[in-house]
């Protein structure tokens, strides 16, 4: 070892991670697509069946699979599956994302100030994040339980709830959200109060010289400066809001109510017919929608940079 | 708590004044007109007011809850009796220090593989020259946006040795519901911020300590772990708090890949589901089950914000 | 202690070659330096011989080993730091031990020898400093003390004082050179500071662009530079340089003539075209003509700009009637440096004759920058055929 060169020491120090990263990430990756192109195996073993090209894709798009399990969405099984999936966690990701952003700004602002007691005002907004998101899910179940939670009656006698809001699919969208939106408004404000504390502080002294007021200096200065680090803030919230899974089943809500990407590989791998292919084909999907948005999102850092010039 | 009480000296002083008075009223209207910081202050404060309490309140109902005698469906905001019981039964009913244990063990287990594992991949990006180290960061990148969904099924099946694993080998043992089908894919998918975050501490190291360190007498490794790790002691505990807080909040591994026995190394995430599903009318364990489980957690924040709050920001804007 | 040698050692990185066929071959106990501008493979040769990097090709020898493919801890050498390099998280007798500790010696014989060289370098008593507890100069000793206190065969410092103040840069050089009389190891020392090399040093290896120019004694290096390169790289204020041709025993340049004895170059004939260097201190007033080996013949030129120095003043000559050098960089300034005694009466803009000591001019090739001749008359002359056995050495000098 002592003998490599830089460039081979580095290989062989970057190895043990790629090793990792190969057998869990990027194999898995391609090994799902393969599956995707295989008929489904209705007697399970987790065996596949012929291959079948993009038969899986279409099934999935057009709802021809009899096997798939129904959701809540549309008992009526004339919405295809998928596209009820792809609807609500796109609609989930807008609201959440949105949400998150506004609150993690207010927090990332607060953050930034220096007053007595800051510490333990940043521990409380960290907290929420810390915390396991079953216990989330448990803590907000518990609020929404009907007879029980604090909020569900309220919200029934304004009559936004319905009398079974776990299994509701607008009830169990709402709670889902502002529980997702309650956790993770604090990682949101540590990245964007990264760009905050990027930004050079002699710009506002600057300001203040030339007579600005609070509004303006938000609106000249911090904005527009920390707006590249908040694109990533969103880039990695929306990455994150389109995998959503573990709220929606610690909530209680569940799949059958509240069907998002993820849950649809779930319920079609462990629901009562084990189908492989289509759940390979499902989950090569959700790859391709998140790489649809990051590509997009790239795009709009990449000009926002350009904007900016050089930092 | 008083924001920017520095600059604004006299904005607490009216919100300690309760008084109705009209007089006070106008004064306070003219003064924010005339100096509309103060309003901007004040209402700084209102809305930190706000926020902090949606923050806490889920998390005092909780409380509140787990005070609540069972069978008691009416929740009084301020419990009428102080019974812990509850913190008690949630151990006898289930093994749920055992559940406990085992989510610890998962989080402390990936902390030490990442940081170990992370050391070395982040020591190369931040302080070697090599061919192809643009492509193998953004190839890091693209992991952390991987979603875990898609790579579910190939790793289930390789852990269940219904496949051969990466195409060439089954597992010689069956690792599903075991360990290491929880750790290793957490591992993977916390590694990429770890990196980021050494390689950022591990760039700052001065030139010519690990060449010191090595005249001295160290090997390479050894220059690597006993000068270049213990002063970037600082990014190290970073890495390892955010590894760990990440790893014991995971849900989609620790529910998919284990089974619901603690005693087969289920997580927190079956302990609190098993009161759920199985203690429907008992909420107050479900809410004491839940409140002991976030102890570590806030324990760590509370001593480790400023870690924390400095190691995703770095991490971040490294990108 | 132990003699330290290089053969052809090459390093390239991509298409870069950082030091080029580098040979050399150091005595036991000598104290070399490499010296040159920055970029030249003066610390990329170091760090070959350090083990901290592999050259390309080549090899290098420490006492009777080949060590090539060593590692650095097993070379048996010490290094000193730019920039210090000490371990901030551990404190002064953690730092000096570290090398022991690694090499697990009994606790007793530590203590001994960490006091030792704490003794050496007088750190006494600071043995429980942080490094952040201490300046400059005493980090300096430290950094050191770890180095001396392995007892390595050879020493090697990387611009160990080129991060401190003028002052203290000055009155460690002293210390360094007292240290090696105390100690007697090869020391290889790296500098981009041509006075510190010439000070310290029993011999300058002087490099540019990868290349060895030449390696021989300070003195040698000053009075007989094997090149062009050497002859402006060492001495401050630098050369004098001058574009001459040969015509019927003069050397003419644009603004003078000086008459020369053409057999010191026999190789040259009428109309070649060569390099001359004179160095400011080898041009006197024609008052003072008495002083000079071989006195030229006076040229007539006029003072421009005056430096006084204290011990000196430089004087920027100008041809007769020219306007002045102007503020041309000084590598293309015209005109002549001369450097003249404080108490010389003389003022700017001032027309004077001068005289230049024809036994201290040097002539280079034109193309290769070769040197042809130290001195152009006949018996203060070292011819070129000379140099090569005389003083430079057992590699005599290294010439591309």
């Amino acid at each position: 070892m002592e003998n490599l060169s830089e460039q081979a020491y580095a290989y062989l120090l970057l190895a043990p991670a790629f090793a990792l990263l190969v057998v869990i990430a990027f194999w898995p990756l391609f090994e799902a697509l393969r599956m995707s192109f295989f008929a489904d195996d209705v007697l399970g073993g987790g065996k596949l069946g012929e291959f079948t090209g993009l038969t899986n894709y279409v099934q999935l798009l057009t709802n021809n699979n009899a096997l798939a399990p129904a959701t809540f969405l549309d008992p009526s099984f004339e919405v295809p599956i998928l596209q009820q999936a792809l609807f609500m966690t796109l609609l989930f990701a807008i609201i959440t994302v949105v949400g998150e952003t506004l609150l993690g700004f207010a927090y990332a602002m607060l953050m930034k100030k220096d007053f007595r007691g800051r510490r333990w005002v940043r521990v409380l907004i960290i907290l929420p994040w810390s915390i396991p998101i079953v216990i989330q899910g448990m803590i907000f179940f518990l609020m929404f339980r009907p007879g029980f939670g604090l909020l569900t009656e309220p919200l029934q006698q304004l009559g936004i709830f319905s009398s079974i809001p776990l299994n509701t699919t607008f009830d169990g969208f709402v709670i889902v959200t502002v529980t997702d939106i309650w956790k993770t408004s604090a990682f949101m404000a540590l990245l964007i109060l990264a760009g905050l504390e990027s930004v050079n502080q002699d710009l506002y002294e600057v300001a203040d010289v030339m007579g600005a007021s609070t509004w303006q200096r938000f609106r000249y200065i911090t904005f527009p400066l920390v707006f590249p680090a908040l694109m990533v803030a969103m880039l990695f919230r929306t990455m994150g809001a389109l995998r959503v899974y573990g709220v929606i089943e610690s909530t209680s809500v569940g799949c059958t109510t509240l069907p998002s990407m993820t849950c649809l590989v779930t319920q079609l791998m462990f629901g009562s017919s084990a189908l492989y292919g289509s759940a390979a084909a499902a989950s090569v999907l959700i790859a391709v929608v998140v790489g649809l948005f990051i590509s997009v999102y790239l795009v709009f850092i990449r000009r926002s940079d350009q904007e900016l010039g050089p930092a | 708590m008083s924001i920017d009480a520095q600059d604004h000296p006299d904005s607490e002083t009216y919100d300690e004044d309760e008084d109705e008075d009209r007089t006070r009223i106008q004064q306070w209207a003219r003064d924010w007109i005339e100096h509309p910081n103060k309003a901007y202050a004040v209402m700084g404060v209102f809305g930190a007011g706000v926020l902090l309490t949606t923050t806490l309140f889920p998390l005092y109902w909780l409380f509140a809850v787990a005070m609540t005698p069972p069978g008691q469906s009416d929740i009084p905001l301020i419990p009428a009796t102080f019974d812990f019981s509850a913190f008690i039964v949630i151990f006898q009913r289930i093994p749920f220090a055992r559940y406990m244990f085992n989510s610890l063990f998962y989080a402390v287990s990936v902390t030490l593989i990442v940081l170990v594992v992370g050391s070395l991949a982040g020591y190369a990006f931040g302080r070697l020259r090599f061919k192809g180290k643009k492509v193998l960061l953004f190839s890091l990148l693209l992991i952390s946006f991987f979603p875990p969904a898609t790579l579910f099924l190939p790793l289930f099946q390789a852990f269940n040795q219904q496949i051969k694993m990466l195409g060439l080998f089954t597992l010689p043992v069956e690792i599903y519901q075991t360990p290491a089908a929880v750790i290793t894919p957490i591992s993977a998918f916390a590694m990429p911020l770890a990196i980021f975050i050494l390689t950022t501490f591990y760039s700052q190291i001065p030139d010519g300590l690990e060449d010191a360190a090595r005249i001295e007498g160290t090997t390479r490794l050894g220059a690597l772990f006993r000068v270049v790790v213990p002063l970037s002691a600082p990014g190290v505990a970073t890495a390892g708090i955010l590894t760990f807080i990440t790893t014991y909040v995971e849900f989609f591994f620790s529910f998919l890949m284990t089974g619901d026995q603690a005693s087969e190394w289920a997580p927190i995430v079956n302990g609190v589901l098993a009161f759920q599903t199985r203690y429907t009318v008992r909420y107050d364990l479900q809410a004491a089950a839940s409140l002991v489980a976030i102890i570590p957690v806030a324990i760590l924040v509370v001593v480790a914000q400023e870690k924390i709050i400095s190691g995703l920001t770095q991490g971040a804007l490294k990108e | 202690m132990a003699r330290v040698k290089l053969t052809d050692v090459t390093k390239e990185y991509g298409d870069v070659t950082a030091v080029n066929n580098m040979n050399l071959d150091l005595k036991d106990g000598e104290f070399i330096t490499l010296v040159g501008p920055s970029g030249c493979g003066k610390s990329t040769t170091l760090e070959t011989v350090a083990g901290l990097t592999k050259p390309t090709s080549g090899t290098i020898e420490i006492g009777d080993r080949e060590v090539t493919n060593l590692p650095p801890k097993d070379r048996g050498i010490a290094m000193v730091f730019q920039n210090i390099a000490l371990f901030p998280h551990m404190d002064v007798y953690d730092n000096i031990s570290f090398g022991l500790r690694l090499r697990d010696f009994p606790q007793e014989e530590m203590d001994e020898r960490v006091d030792e060289a704490a003794r050496v370098v007088q750190l006494q008593g600071m043995l429980d400093r942080m490094p952040s507890e201490m300046s400059g100069g005493q980090r300096q000793r430290v950094a050191i003390a770890r180095a001396i206190v392995r007892e390595p065969e050879v020493f090697l410092m990387d611009e160990p004082l080129a991060n401190l103040d003028a002052k203290l840069r000055v009155n460690m050089r002293t210390e360094l050179q007292r240290l090696h009389k105390q100690l007697d190891t090869t020391i290889i020392y790296v500098t981009h500071n041509q006075a510190e090399a010439m000070t310290m040093s029993d011999r300058i290896s002087v490099l540019n662009k990868g290349e060895l120019q030449q390696i021989a004694p300070p003195l040698v290096c000053y009075n007989e530079p094997a090149n062009r390169f050497v002859a402006g790289f060492i001495g401050s204020p630098s050369m004098n340089f001058a574009r001459a041709t040969i015509n019927d025993g003069q050397l003419d340049t644009d603004d003078y003539s000086v008459d020369f004895d053409a057999t010191v170059v026999e190789e040259l004939e009428d109309g070649d075209d060569v390099e001359m260097g004179v160095r400011p201190e080898d041009l006197y007033l024609a008052d003072n003509r008495e002083e000079a080996h071989d006195p030229s013949q006076p040229l007539g030129v006029e003072t421009d700009v005056l430096e006084p120095m204290g011990d000196q003043i430089f004087v920027y000559l100008k041809p007769v009637g020219e306007s002045g050098s102007g503020m041309g960089d000084v590598e293309e300034r015209q005109g002549l440096l001369m450097s003249v005694d404080p108490d010389t009466d003389i003022v700017e803009e001032q027309s004077i004759e001068v005289v230049i000591d024809r036994a201290r001019i040097h002539l280079f090739d034109m193309q290769t920058g070769d040197a042809l001749s130290h001195g152009v008359v006949r018996e203060a002359a070292t011819a070129e055929a000379d140099d090569g056995e005389a003083e430079a050495g057992d590699d005599g000098a290294q010439v591309s």
